[in-house]
């Protein structure tokens, strides 16, 4: 009852006191409206962009000519489909295998003690930590060399060493959340170490492992350096393409506009319908 | 136990160790690309490096500045955000939603869009300008204008992040010790910074470490933006080390720099681990 009345009472004048009623209420409204402004304005002006007929892509111009002529060239040019296809190809494949090979490494981490784990996790600590064009740059000739430049060996693996440094430590820490006294019983009764990983520890990492998974493909998606230095022309991915259509169309806003939209669209549609998924994903 | 993490280990060797090697093998030797003499010239390329005013009085300051002023600045949004979210609203899902949506889309696109709102003649940036009755100004053509935008782009990307990773660690702190500092009438910037500060601190220190080494080898947004220019003025470390390779086309050189940029960020990101080591259990 004390803290109650303290509550009403002795509370400390805050400077939100001095606005009207309802003066909190309009804050978080403005804090909302500039929120939505600054993160969700420049998509929605790209957008508009891209629908925009090529004479009308200045901001001054206010009209309402709207087409869809930009995203039926933009689908026409077939280097621009090849690169759409490439990068799905590259995403689905780099993240199969880098989650297969990441969840092993993330148990081993998670499960094991001894010189060899802290050995491990050492390792990719500091892999972490070198930056990519340390390492892209030199792979670029060995690439060269091994006869895999410009094939999809080429671009996924490297992805997939990648996705080991990045994602291992978060599998370790999934796998760190889950109880192992259900695999000391599975072996117990008789299950392999591997059962015991594969029937028992593997299932209930599901949904992290999901999540990881979709970072992991959004990620390859996305990814800039190692599309621009280990592709060519035959494995050419969509941001290396769209880079290039900065430097080529220079003034062709409404094509690039049109391109970048169709190169959200999977980060769209992961935000919106596998958000639980990704904040998962996210936490480190 | 090996076997788990053969695969993955057989990967990191291959695609980041081989190289590395191989890239520290070509920095001691006069390695023109295509040139196939490969005469070993010793510290020569590191030499001019450390003598070469370019990296040492643009680069190494803008990768650093970038660095720091990325991390600070989505540091302090992400906690606004995530203190933000951290509420019940309606909408909570959809402004969550709104919010993620720069992180998931592509960097690459980020720069486009930011390149396009920032447009000196038909850009959203300039008409506003218009309005208020300034002239246009030309964000790209000078070194600071250009390095803002490269800053703002960058916190645009990273600030959900942050918000994210924040607002998981504010839902998995204790109640009781908010409801004692209401109870004493605590305001709400004391609770802030005497309760939900200090107990932030762990995830606060492995969010700004993560992100430290992320930013410190930041590539596609400067590339998109500016290519590193007007005149190398905004180059970053990553972008030095990628000119000096495919457009100066010299191998040995642009692998000293890759090996110098890694090395300082290895000890960089040593000491950081160590500190934040003191205020949370980074390896876990």
């Amino acid at each position: 009852m004390m803290a109650l009345c303290a509550k009403k009472s002795d509370r400390r004048y805050r400077w939100t006191d001095a606005l009207a009623p309802g003066g909190r209420r309009a804050l978080f409204l403005l804090a909302t409206i500039a929120i939505v402004l600054l993160f969700l304005g420049p998509i929605v002006i790209l957008v508009v962009t891209s629908l925009r007929p090529g004479w009308a892509v200045f901001y001054i111009y206010r009209g309402t000519d709207f087409t869809l002529q930009n995203y039926r060239d933009v689908l026409a040019t077939e280097a621009v489909m090849h690169a759409f296809v490439n990068s799905f190809l590259v995403a689905t494949l780099a993240t199969i295998v880098s989650i297969g090979v990441t969840v092993s490494s993330g148990y081993m981490l998670s499960r094991f003690r001894g010189p060899i784990p802290r050995a491990w996790f050492g390792t990719i600590y500091v892999f972490r930590t070198v930056p990519y064009i340390s390492w892209v740059l030199p792979l670029y000739l060995v690439c060269y060399h091994l006869g895999i430049y410009d094939t999809y060996a080429g671009i996924l693996l490297p992805h997939i060493a990648v996705h080991i440094c990045f994602f291992s430590w978060i599998m370790k820490g999934f796998f760190d959340g889950i109880d192992p006294s259900m695999e000391y019983a599975a072996l117990i009764d008789g299950c392999t170490r591997w059962g015991a990983f594969l029937r028992v520890a593997l299932p209930s990492a599901i949904p992290a492992i999901a999540a990881l998974g979709i970072l992991s493909w959004l990620y390859t998606w996305n990814e800039f350096l190692f599309a621009l230095i280990l592709t060519g022309h035959n494995t050419a991915l969509i941001t290396v393409t769209m880079a290039q259509f900065v430097t080529e169309l220079g003034t062709a806003w409404n094509l690039m506009s049109a391109m970048a939209v169709m190169a959200m669209g999977p980060a769209i549609i992961i935000t919106l319908f596998a958000q639980k998924y990704v904040v998962r994903g996210l936490r480190i | 136990m090996l076997l788990l993490i053969a695969p993955a280990g057989i990967v990191l060797v291959l695609f980041q160790i081989v190289p590395i090697v191989f890239g520290a093998n070509a920095s001691f030797r006069d390695w023109q690309l295509f040139n196939p003499a490969q005469t070993w010239v010793g510290l020569k390329h590191y030499l001019y490096i450390l003598g070469d005013s370019t990296f040492l009085t643009i680069v190494l300051p803008n990768t650093f500045l970038l660095t720091f002023l990325s991390v600070t600045l989505s540091l302090i949004g992400g906690l606004a955000l995530a203190h933000y979210l951290h509420r019940n609203f309606a909408g909570q899902w959809l402004m969550q939603t709104i919010i993620l949506l720069p992180q998931m889309i592509a960097p690459v696109i980020g720069a486009m869009m930011m390149r396009w709102v920032f447009n000196d003649q038909f850009g959203v940036v300039a008409a506003f300008l218009d309005w208020v009755g300034f002239g246009p100004i030309s964000w790209l053509a000078q070194r600071w204008p250009s390095f803002f935008i490269v800053i703002l782009t960058d916190v645009w990307i990273w600030t959900p992040w942050f918000a994210l990773i924040l607002l998981a660690g504010l839902r998995s702190l204790p109640r009781e010790p908010f409801e004692a500092a209401q109870i004493d009438a605590a305001g709400a910037w004391r609770t802030f910074t005497h309760l939900t500060l200090p107990m932030l601190r762990p995830v606060i220190a492995v969010c700004v470490l993560i992100r430290s080494i992320d930013a410190f080898r930041t590539f596609d947004v400067v590339w998109i933006l500016t290519g590193g220019g007007p005149a190398r003025s905004t180059e970053v470390f990553s972008i030095y080390t990628y000119v000096e390779t495919f457009v100066n086309l010299d191998f040995g050189r642009g692998s000293a720099a890759a090996i110098i940029g890694a090395l300082i960020i290895l000890v960089v990101a040593g000491a950081m681990y160590k500190v934040a080591g003191r205020v949370a259990d980074v390896a876990r």
